[in-house]
């Protein structure tokens, strides 16, 4: 696969593979990011760091797994980092007041969601892969059917599981929520 | 409920990521991803050595064509002992070449101190105090153990922060492949990499914080990769037919451009004037690039501050009164035949400890997103780690950051309440866009708001160089610097990281702050700015240090100054007060060199006019044993007028020590850098051989360093 050939390339040293692979894949780490904090402005420092690691950790990635589901799970370590360090500078700009107050509900929903997205990282590979294309890269079935070499309605279908698997997961806990617009809580 | 919240979750629509941020990240990302492949790890002693020694191997293309085969049977025989069982035999039965066992060795006979304390700060479940003097005590020993301890515990941070970053998932995903019967080429590095951490298991259970603490103390300076991996990756370049590296890390960087000096004849314009200039930023840049295997841009060469990177053991003033006294030597040159040196040299006089003034420190950095590789911003905080333990309990500390917002972090804050400061200072992340000129604002308002007229105020900015939110020409940036300066508030720069530096914007600010721009790429340059050089980077004993030299046209046809390029200064500058010029720290020394040509010398690189008049009345001073007058103008540090010395260039000036013997060998370099127009056939070998043999005492291993560094610049890629 061509995509294999460059991770190889980069694996080797290869600068322009490199800045080629990082060009192709901003986007899927900006909207991993995004879905995990639901604001531009943190979804685009997660990103950065993202992408600085991914230079790091490139060489340890061994084609066990899709790229892109291995992707996914070097995002969400970023973001969970990202949220981990204590002073996180970026959180300043909204003032501090504003923010603590708009932020208790705020905090559990996005909590919950992440919650959410890190279990998607423990689905069974395939459902994992078809669901992250969509939802994460922003595919079409039909896109992801080719990335993935399988058929259009086989995407469809493994995509509806793995929500399955997820809502099933999460059934139980007693979570309300009924808005729009997940993280940010603001609808 | 929840099913809607799962399927609002993943429909929710994204809105594009801004152009901006993206850019910002893409090259951040590259400049690390180049870090990992190319930076050679800069070792102290002389490992060294072994570096430039494959380097020369690789150079050579017959012996090259051997190293390639060497270099396949290496990865083979990696191969075959990276098999399961064999890997327990890994540790002490291959037989490499021997540059590649030497980290290795090393790791194993010094475990990592950082390694045995997250173990207890997991097993007692310690606090974070406990941490932190653990991690201080590192720092410590840093500084007691010397130079090459330092190497080691970088090389020790490495191998720390690639185990630190590893994740459970990840050590599983590794212990498969451990077993799996195809080994691919590149994860053959690893394999071997990770075969001797016999406490790997351990690893996982290390508490997020006991590696956080590591990780960002423990000098990571290079990133994850490691020598063995670029020892594995060179050989495979090698089989391609290119050399490491491959790409230049200076595309993006912003030099001044600047012509060198030309030979002047004396009869055309007989007085040189300049000012003095103590950074040394230049001589790491220059360092950067040739370990990195390429020669730097002529424009990043500033011969000055090559020279002065070096302490020299020039005489002190005989009393207080004078800051400084100039000596002058004269000798012959070793680049042109028949022509001469004139050596001046100054060193100012050093503080003592008991008369070291308060200091009023406020620190600005740079936390933007860009800062976030392991040779910026964790490096900025060991530096200060550094020099705090240089400063008296008394003096004030603030720290203030800059990224999407500036902000304080620090109020001012006496050094004897040391823990607060390193609590602030563990906390910094990098993230987010630059605005640097709001981060300036506010260090000075702290600066102000802290002033004290009997200390040193100072501001000290760290970054890598972007300054791109607000006042974003460098004149307007000038102008507040210069207004900041007059008022009594300093400004000094250390620079930060590669492939973004913006040179000429540092100089601009430190020229106009009145202050020193150093550019900091290791652990032990950070020492040597921050530690052994504290006094002359904080303690301004002179300023608007002026040098101008007339020239006796009886005796001198020609004459050159080496480097100052950037510190001309016009003629009717010299005495007028207004003009600003540098500044000369405690225990500083600084070192002008002119190349002359004695009238009558075979050296001549002009010819004499055919159709000058009488020649009889160019001989203004016959019996004149004098080549010129040198005059030095200087202000007190808080003064405003100026005061004058004066001294006689004399045919027979001073005696050539090693001191100055090496100095020229420094400036012979920094000529050659900058394309050797005017050093003659002068080789590297014969710079090399010249400070070697006026190496002198050289505590720090500075001198050592330079000889390497020129024996790499041979062969180093233009």
């Amino acid at each position: 696969m061509k995509e294999d050939a460059l991770i190889k390339r980069c694996q080797r040293g290869d600068k322009a593979a490199f800045e080629q692979l990082l060009g192709l894949h901003y986007d899927t780490i900006y909207r991993f990011a995004y879905r995990w904090c639901g604001d531009q402005h943190n979804a685009q420092d997660i990103t950065q760091q993202a992408c600085m690691k991914l230079a790091r950790s490139l060489m340890q990635f061994e084609f066990k797994s899709s790229f892109t589901s291995w992707l996914y799970r070097l995002v969400t370590n970023c973001a969970k980092d990202f949220y981990k360090s204590p002073n996180q500078f970026n959180s300043r700009e909204e003032g501090v007041d504003e923010y603590q107050q708009n932020n208790d509900d705020r905090n559990d929903q996005r909590l919950y969601a992440q919650q959410i997205l890190e279990h998607i990282n423990t689905l069974q590979e395939d459902l994992k892969d078809a669901l992250i294309l969509v939802y994460g890269s922003g595919l079409s079935h039909g896109q992801a059917a080719e990335r993935l070499n399988i058929k259009e309605s086989t995407v469809s279908w493994r995509v509806h599981e793995a929500r399955k698997l997820l809502k099933q997961t999460f059934s139980t806990s007693g979570f309300h929520y009924d808005g729009i617009d997940v993280a940010r809580g603001s609808a | 409920m929840n099913d809607k919240f799962i399927d609002d979750l993943l429909d929710q629509p994204i809105p594009d990521a801004d152009e901006n941020a993206r850019k910002i990240a893409l090259n951040a990302a590259m400049s690390e991803f180049s870090q990992g492949i190319q930076e050679p790890a800069r070792p102290i002693d002389n490992k060294q050595s072994i570096w430039s020694y494959l380097m020369s191997i690789l150079n050579n293309q017959n012996t090259g064509k051997v190293f390639a085969t060497v270099a396949v049977a290496f990865v083979a025989v990696s191969v075959a002992f990276m098999l399961p069982e064999h890997n327990e035999q890994l540790d002490h039965s291959v037989v490499l070449p021997e540059p590649v066992l030497v980290p290795q060795e090393e790791a194993q006979a010094n475990p990592p101190a950082s390694v045995i304390g997250g173990n207890e700060a997991l097993d007692d479940s310690s606090s974070d105090d406990e941490q932190e003097s653990d991690s201080k005590d590192q720092l410590e020993r840093t500084i007691l153990a010397g130079e090459t301890n330092i190497a080691r515990q970088e090389a020790e941070a490495k191998r720390e922060s690639f185990s630190a970053a590893e994740k459970p998932q990840e050590l599983k995903q590794k212990k498969a492949s451990n077993d799996a019967q195809v080994v691919r080429d590149r994860s053959i590095t690893k394999e071997y990499k990770s075969a001797p951490l016999k406490n790997r298991a351990a690893k996982p259970a290390i508490s997020p914080n006991a590696s956080k603490v590591d990780q960002s103390l423990n000098a990571p300076i290079h990133s994850g990769f490691e020598l063995l991996e670029e020892v594995v990756v060179s050989g495979n370049r090698v089989v391609e037919g290119k050399l490491v590296p491959e790409q230049r890390l200076d595309l993006n960087e912003e030099y001044a451009q600047h012509e060198e000096n030309t030979i002047k004849l004396t009869q055309e314009e007989p007085v040189s004037t300049f000012s003095i200039d103590v950074d040394t930023a230049s001589y790491s840049l220059v360092r950067n690039q040739i370990m990195n295997g390429y020669l730097p841009a002529p424009a990043a060469v500033r011969s000055e501050e090559i020279i002065n990177y070096f302490n020299y053991d020039y005489p002190l003033p005989g009393s207080k009164k004078q800051p400084f006294e100039p000596s002058i030597t004269v000798l012959d040159s070793p680049w042109n035949v028949g022509k001469k040196l004139v050596h001046i040299g100054i060193k100012g006089y050093d503080i003592e400890k008991a008369n070291v003034p308060d200091s009023n420190l406020v620190f600005l950095l740079d936390v933007s997103g860009s800062m976030s590789s392991q040779n910026k911003l964790p490096l900025v905080k060991q530096s200060i780690n550094l020099l705090l333990d240089t400063l008296k309990p008394t003096d004030t500390v603030s720290i203030v950051v800059y990224a999407g917002a500036a902000g304080t972090v620090l109020e001012p804050t006496k050094v004897k309440d040391k823990s607060k400061i390193l609590a602030a200072l563990q906390n910094l992340n990098a993230g987010g866009s630059t605005a640097g000129a709001q981060g300036i604002d506010l260090a000075y308002q702290l600066a102000e708001q802290n002033f004290a007229k009997d200390a040193v105020n100072r501001i000290i900015l760290a970054t890598d160089g972007d300054f791109n939110v607000g006042l974003q020409n460098n004149e307007a940036l000038k102008t507040l610097v210069e207004r900041k300066r007059d008022k009594g508030v300093f400004l000094s720069v250390l620079g930060f990281g590669r492939n973004n530096y913006q040179d000429d914007m540092m100089q601009t600010l430190a020229q106009n702050g009145n202050g020193v721009a150093a550019y900091i790429d290791s652990l032990s340059e950070a020492k040597k700015v921050l530690v052994d050089e504290a006094t002359s980077t904080l303690f301004t004993i002179a300023k608007d240090v002026k040098i101008q030299v007339e020239f006796n046209a009886a005796t001198v046809s020609e004459y050159r100054l080496v480097g100052y390029e950037t510190r001309h200064l016009n003629r009717e500058d010299f005495n007028n007060d207004k003009v600003d010029a540098g500044d000369i720290g405690a225990g500083h020394t600084v070192t002008a060199i002119y190349e002359i040509t004695p009238v009558g010398s075979k050296g001549a690189s002009v010819d004499e006019l055919r159709y000058a008049e009488n020649k009889q009345e160019k001989v203004l001073l016959s019996d004149s044993n004098e080549y010129g007058f040198l005059k030095i103008r200087y202000k007190l540090p808080d003064g405003n007028k100026s005061k004058l010395i004066e001294q006689a260039i004399t045919k027979k000036s001073g005696e050539a020590t090693k001191d100055i013997r090496f100095s020229i060998a420094a400036a012979g370099f920094a000529q050659k850098l900058k394309g050797g127009k005017n050093t003659g056939n002068i080789s590297y070998d014969d710079i090399a051989k010249l400070a070697r043999d006026n190496k002198g005492d050289d505590p720090f291993g500075y001198r050592s360093e330079f000889i390497q560094l020129v024996s790499m610049a041979k062969i180093a890629k233009p």
